[in-house]
């Protein structure tokens, strides 16, 4: 993001309604690796396309903060690599981390890794180091330090069936994994704070938290979110786009001032639910208009959306969830026009 | 005996495994699925009593999740109690004393791997009577061609959590519709619509497990009404 973004963002979450209205979207390997032209496995593997593709995108949409903008990941497979889970990368097609926990008794004898030099966090870390000057001499910076979220990576290394039921029968076994995740997390998050100084941000991504009721997410989610986010930084940012019905008022409490959800939630719902405290991006559906209509569709849902809103601040605009594969220029470009007029 | 059949329906919604397992928190300590149903069979209860039971008790509970008063969590603890049940009624189905509704083919498509939809579906569905081949996660459209070729009169359900592999789904439904035509296919997930699964060419479409059911179950009528 450059420096006139970072200060649209930062006027937007004061509550500053801005002319025009901004727009803003989660960009990462499931939509720019494809709409760059290259396969999946290319962008992970190559710093030099990794960066081309990220810059295009900032080139072609002048008007839209991306999200975390530069984001250095290997899809799922980032933070679990550091818990030694294997990690499957096919050519064109999203990697993915295999389970590490195979019974409760196997959360004690997992490691406690180190961000410096395990799994796939140095690599992460070194192209972003690679590729600084480059992304500053664009007139852009490192803003965000970025990871999943400690539900989804408990999930990834134990399987999500088994994540929720343990919990519910042997809670003493998931606190336990859940604390060793989020000191893992904590220092992954401060490394990259560390390392570059431009960080102003965290963003996190976590969709298991929509699967639990009140109680859950108090006991297994919230005190763990809680500590990730205090942290010295201005936007503390959350992907969930799974149900949020239930954590939505609780995003304050955890630290959340910005936030991106699903589709199935109206904006105006969710201004009451959190009580107004939270910057809202989204929330034209993904997949069904974005990616699958025309851009006359996408206009016209993009109207609807900015006509519904009662309260038009703590807004940016965007879909529910991140960019999804297949996004035509021609309806990002649709839905950026058809907003800010 | 009434008595004792209500308890397995009770222990199935609120997700009482057996007396070992300590959720939930108020019924610690006491019998669960397991040794009611145990104790049910040994005083003779018929097996087709003990699986209208547990469907109620299921019904419930989804009737519960989908007013979002319980959550996932719950719903599969409950479907756990209900697997309990199952592995004393599996010699039933064995014999022939409890015939199968149907097969349903189920799995979770290329590149996702989440297992939670996929998983509540399979023991609710079981649950309910059919007999459920399920593939697992991450399935690629030629495995699910090969489970069709292998199980004739199949319904196949397809699950995905990820926005972004519902790619991947749309194109395991044209495959499976390409060779297989006459076959029944229901999607569910969180990216999800009905818009969207018709699109796909999908038959059906459920936000969520009981839905499947109702679905399965409507397939099933028609099948035996033709």
């Amino acid at each position: 993001m450059t420096d006139q973004q970072w200060e649209m963002l930062q006027k937007t979450m004061k509550g500053e309604v801005l002319n025009p209205f901004p727009v803003g979207f989660i960009i990462d390997c499931p939509w720019l690796p494809n709409w760059y032209g290259i396969n999946i496995l290319d962008y992970f593997s190559n710093d030099d396309l990794w960066l081309k593709a990220n810059l295009k995108a900032l080139q072609d949409f002048p008007d839209v903060m991306f999200f975390p903008g530069f984001w250095a990941e290997y899809g799922m497979c980032t933070e679990p690599s550091a818990f030694g889970a294997r990690c499957t990368f096919p050519l064109n097609e999203f990697p993915h981390a295999h389970r590490v926990i195979q019974s409760v008794d196997d959360i004690d004898l997992l490691p406690q890794p180190n961000p410096k030099t395990d799994g796939l966090l140095p690599f992460v870390l070194n192209r972003l180091k690679l590729t600084q000057p480059k992304i500053e001499a664009a007139g852009h910076k490192i803003r965000f330090a970025v990871a999943r979220g400690p539900l989804n990576i408990a999930s990834y290394l134990m399987g999500s069936t088994e994540f929720l039921t343990t919990m519910m029968m042997q809670p003493e076994k998931i606190e336990s994994l859940m604390k060793k995740i989020t000191k893992y997390l904590k220092d992954w998050l401060h490394l990259q704070m560390e390392t570059f100084p431009s960080i102003d941000g965290i963003f996190m991504l976590d969709d298991i938290i929509g699967f639990m009721g009140e109680e859950e997410f108090r006991n297994f989610a919230l005190p763990y979110f809680k500590e990730l986010y205090d942290a010295n930084v201005s936007v503390k940012f959350l992907h969930n786009d799974a149900p949020c019905k239930v954590s939505a008022p609780l995003l304050p409490e955890m630290g959340v001032n910005l936030f991106n959800m699903g589709f199935d939630i109206t904006l105006n719902e969710l201004q009451q639910l959190t009580q107004h405290k939270v910057t809202l991006l989204g929330n034209i559906p993904p997949r069904d208009v974005l990616a699958s209509s025309n851009a006359a569709k996408v206009s016209d849902t993009a109207v609807r959306l900015v006509n519904s809103l009662q309260d038009k601040s703590k807004i940016i605009f965007s879909c529910g969830g991140g960019m999804p594969p297949d996004v035509s220029s021609e309806n990002i470009t649709a839905f950026v026009c058809a907003v800010r007029k | 005996m009434n008595e004792l059949v209500e308890k397995i329906g009770q222990c199935v919604e609120r997700g009482k495994v057996n007396k070992s397992s300590p959720y939930p928190n108020d019924m610690k300590g006491m019998d669960g699925a397991d040794e009611f149903t145990r104790q049910a069979l040994e005083a003779a209860v018929g097996p087709d009593a003990i699986l209208q039971v547990c469907n109620e008790g299921m019904q419930r509970i989804g009737a519960r999740f989908s007013r979002n008063e319980v959550f996932v969590p719950e719903l599969l603890m409950a479907a756990k109690a209900m697997h309990a049940v199952m592995v004393h009624l599996e010699p039933f189905f064995k014999t022939g004393s409890i015939r199968a509704k149907g097969k349903f083919v189920l799995g979770t498509v290329a590149g996702d791997l989440h297992d939670i939809g996929k998983n509540l579906v399979r023991m609710v569905i079981e649950g309910n009577g059919w007999e459920v081949i399920d593939l697992g996660v991450d399935v690629k459209p030629a495995k699910f061609l090969e489970a069709i070729k292998n199980t004739p009169g199949c319904v196949v359900g397809l699950s995905a959590l990820l926005t972004t592999t519902m790619v991947g789904m749309s194109k395991t439904v044209q495959e499976i519709k390409a060779q297989f035509p006459a076959t029944n296919v229901i999607v569910g997930g969180a990216p999800l619509t009905m818009e969207a699964a018709l699109k796909m060419g999908a038959d059906g479409y459920s936000p969520d497990p009981q839905g499947a059911v109702a679905f399965l179950d409507k397939v099933s009528v028609a099948n035996i009404t033709q």
